[in-house]
């Protein structure tokens, strides 16, 4: 009897619960209804993308420094138009244009000073010449690398910055200079691989010289010698691996990726390349010699070998996601031919000792910038993102570079508000942090703060 | 009178359990029909546009074009997702081939490789309740025959089923699935976390002829986490596409052409 009624029960009860599944249809919003009752219209990408960009800085700077150096502007406003858009012209042949023209005032003597400059970060040729194969020439921005912080593999980002607002360095990604070359790829089911050429086209640009004209493409920044490039993306398990051969001037580098998924939430990753090349004291001091910048009789500071050896880059790191949209990024970078502790204290001991060798070591530190590669020989990356934070369509981001042997760092925090798909408002905060001898604590620029108003189009 | 009225309807109850059992196909069988309801056997592209209801107001829309394919072998899904509004996203890309997702933006021509979590993220994560292969990655049980009202709140007999995770790439812990008696049409879906936390609840509706079939032209997805938060994704234009296995490298990503 019990087990009859509580078969019943059972019964009784599943006729209940169905007849209560539909309570979430309340949830339904009555709005959807006058949604369009057929499908909507076919999509495209008729058109690129087009910008608008405002962005209002105001910097602090640090007095007393080790090495003496001109302070930067403290205030910037930066006006910027962006385009970029793509082609086709019969279904094989494409072209792509990639643009950005800047407005910029800074302070002048007794009024603003006032520039322009326009980038050409792109502009190309495709040609398909069979399926999945590819034949481009022109300006063409070629980046290779997995990490975030610092990308050894990514040979053509050198020379190529230009004017940002953002310190992180996924912007300066974004908005670079592409080199002109000629490239191949062709893209398999179990794989690519990419042939590319840029030959020299005009001798480099000294580091310390703007580009003469505001339409000058700057070839001489980024065609300043021959490069070629093979890589060859095979897919090899859940590794996504990429080999990379790299030759420029006399010197050739190897180049390794690595990225592989550990369970739902995480991506690991690594990235090296390698190869025979001078430290970067003496790589920046020969190209200051080479470009005028610096007087060829001028001995090396602070002191160093001038002599060749296996100098490995590394950066290897995870990212970790939740279910909250939270994004952390954790990086530890190497780069060999980077300042080692003495070469710090040797830094600091001549700029203190021989104001008159400011030039030359201030030099050191713009030719690692300019080339996009870490001051020391290690180095601490963290990213963190959350998009959606507290309310919709607020993204919070934070990034840092800090030096484990000093403990000095760089940061900057973001936010940014979607306010329709067109709108968006940006601010960023970020400063230098650390002693008087330290990396980050001895540069002039203290904090910064820029508002970022965006319109698309 | 109370022994036998009981008795009677226990046997009633029996009875017509038994008969449902002799004539009703088996649950996997169910769960197949109702994926080739939503997804067509060969490879197609389609476009969806999202709309995002806050508090019953719409709030965000969202359109992108999706290219699938079902892999012949392992019957998984691989999708090449293109946004093409709002204008600040436009050209963004993601490849989903099982674990190997990347993330592409064109402004930086970069692809950056993401974790099957950040999948679940965004208004476009709801792509898993439309596109997943459930056959696959689900082993079924059915539950029984079940009178549902859908998204209309018109009554369908349904096929009320629990589907639990058998594969590692199964997004959900766990599925109850509604699927209609003698037309293998999804009704509603309801998806669960690891934790039995209820996630999502899908309603599918306005059933179309495309690609030779009745298909569920728009998806209700109720956020049950955030009840506020509801999406509409509504697909169109869908139309078989040849798509070679080496649209799905990520190298592929920067030459997509939507056309």
């Amino acid at each position: 009897m019990r087990t009859l009624l509580a078969a019943l029960c059972l019964i009784l009860a599943a006729g209940s619960g169905a007849a209560q599944e539909n309570g979430d249809l309340g949830l339904i919003p009555e709005a959807i209804d006058s949604e369009p009752a057929g499908p909507s219209p076919p999509a495209s990408n008729a058109h690129g993308k087009y910008f608008l960009e405002n962005d209002s800085t105001l910097a602090s700077t640090r007095g007393n420094l080790t090495a003496a150096m001109p302070p930067p502007s403290p205030w910037l406003n930066r006006t910027s138009l962006d385009a970029y858009d793509q082609w086709s012209v019969d279904g094989t042949l494409f072209f792509t244009f990639s643009d950005r023209l800047n407005l910029s005032e800074t302070n002048g003597t007794g009024a603003p000073a006032e520039t322009s400059r326009n980038d050409v970060r792109e502009v190309y040729g495709t040609w398909e010449p069979a399926s999945e194969t590819y034949v481009e020439f022109g300006r063409i921005n070629l980046k290779n690398g997995v990490a975030l912080g610092f990308n050894p593999t990514d040979f053509f980002k050198t020379r190529s910055a230009v004017a940002q607002a953002s310190a992180d360095p996924a912007s300066l990604r974004d908005d670079r200079l592409g080199t002109l070359m000629l490239r191949a790829e062709t893209i398999w089911d179990g794989g690519s691989a990419t042939i590319a050429f840029a030959p020299r086209l005009q001798p480099p640009r000294p580091l310390d010289r703007t580009a003469p004209g505001w339409l000058n493409p700057s070839f001489d920044q980024t065609n300043g010698a021959d490069r070629f490039l093979v890589a060859l993306n095979p897919e090899i398990g859940d590794f996504g691996p990429q080999a990379l051969i790299y030759h420029e001037g006399e010197r050739t580098r190897f180049g390794l990726n690595l990225s592989h998924p550990l369970g739902q939430a995480i991506v690991a990753y690594a990235e090296w390349a390698g190869g025979n090349a001078p430290d970067l004291i003496a790589n920046a001091i020969s190209v200051g010699k080479a470009t005028g910048t610096l007087p060829s009789t001028l001995p090396v500071l602070p002191s160093t070998s001038t002599g060749r050896a296996l100098q490995n880059d590394l950066a290897v790191g995870a990212s970790w996601s939740s279910a909250a949209r939270i994004t952390l990024n954790l990086e530890f970078h190497v780069h060999q031919a980077g300042f080692s502790s003495a070469d710090w204290r040797n830094w600091f001991a001549v700029g203190a000792a021989d104001p008159a060798a400011a030039t030359e070591l201030w030099y050191v530190r713009g030719y690692a910038s300019d080339q996009q590669e870490p001051m020391s020989r290690q180095q601490v990356f963290l990213r963190a993102d959350w998009q959606d934070a507290f309310i919709k369509d607020l993204e919070l981001s934070a990034i840092a570079f800090v030096n484990p042997v000093d403990g000095s760092a760089m940061m900057q925090a973001a936010a940014s508000r979607y306010l329709s798909g067109a709108w968006t408002v940006a601010g960023y905060f970020g400063g230098t942090f650390g002693g008087r001898r330290s990396e980050w604590g001895s540069i002039p620029g203290a904090v910064n703060a820029t508002i970022q108003v965006v319109r698309y189009f | 009178m109370f022994r036998i009225l009981v008795s009677g309807a226990v046997m009633a109850a029996l009875a017509s359990s038994a008969m449902a059992q002799s004539t009703s196909p088996s649950a996997e069988e169910i769960v197949v029909g109702a994926d080739l309801t939503r997804n067509p056997g060969q490879p197609f592209r389609v476009t969806d546009t999202l709309v995002e209801y806050i508090n019953g107001q719409p709030h965000d829309r969202l359109t992108l074009v999706v290219f699938a394919k079902e892999d012949g072998g392992t019957h998984r899904f691989a999708n090449l997702v293109r946004m093409v509004e709002p204008e600040r996203d436009t050209g963004k890309m993601v490849l989903m081939n099982g674990s190997n997702m990347w993330f592409y933006d064109p402004s930086s021509k970069d692809s950056v490789r993401i974790s099957p979590q950040q999948r679940l993220l965004g208004q476009a994560a709801d792509g898993d309740v439309v596109t997943a292969n459930l056959a696959r990655d689900y082993a079924a049980t059915l539950l029984g025959e079940e009178k549902l009202e859908d998204a209309d709140r018109q009554n369908r007999t349904c096929w009320h089923l629990d589907l639990t995770a058998s594969s590692d790439e199964a997004v959900y812990s766990r599925i109850e699935y509604w699927v209609e008696k003698n037309s293998d049409r999804p009704v509603k879906g309801k998806f669960y976390a690891d934790s039995g936390r209820l996630l999502k609840i899908a309603y599918y509706r306005k059933y179309v002829e495309q690609l030779g079939r009745q298909r569920p032209s728009q998806t209700i997805v109720i956020d049950a986490v955030d009840q506020t938060l509801v999406t509409t994704m509504t697909n169109s234009d869908m139309r078989t596409e040849d798509i070679p296995d080496s649209w799905f490298h990520r190298d592929y990503l920067p030459r997509l052409k939507v056309e």
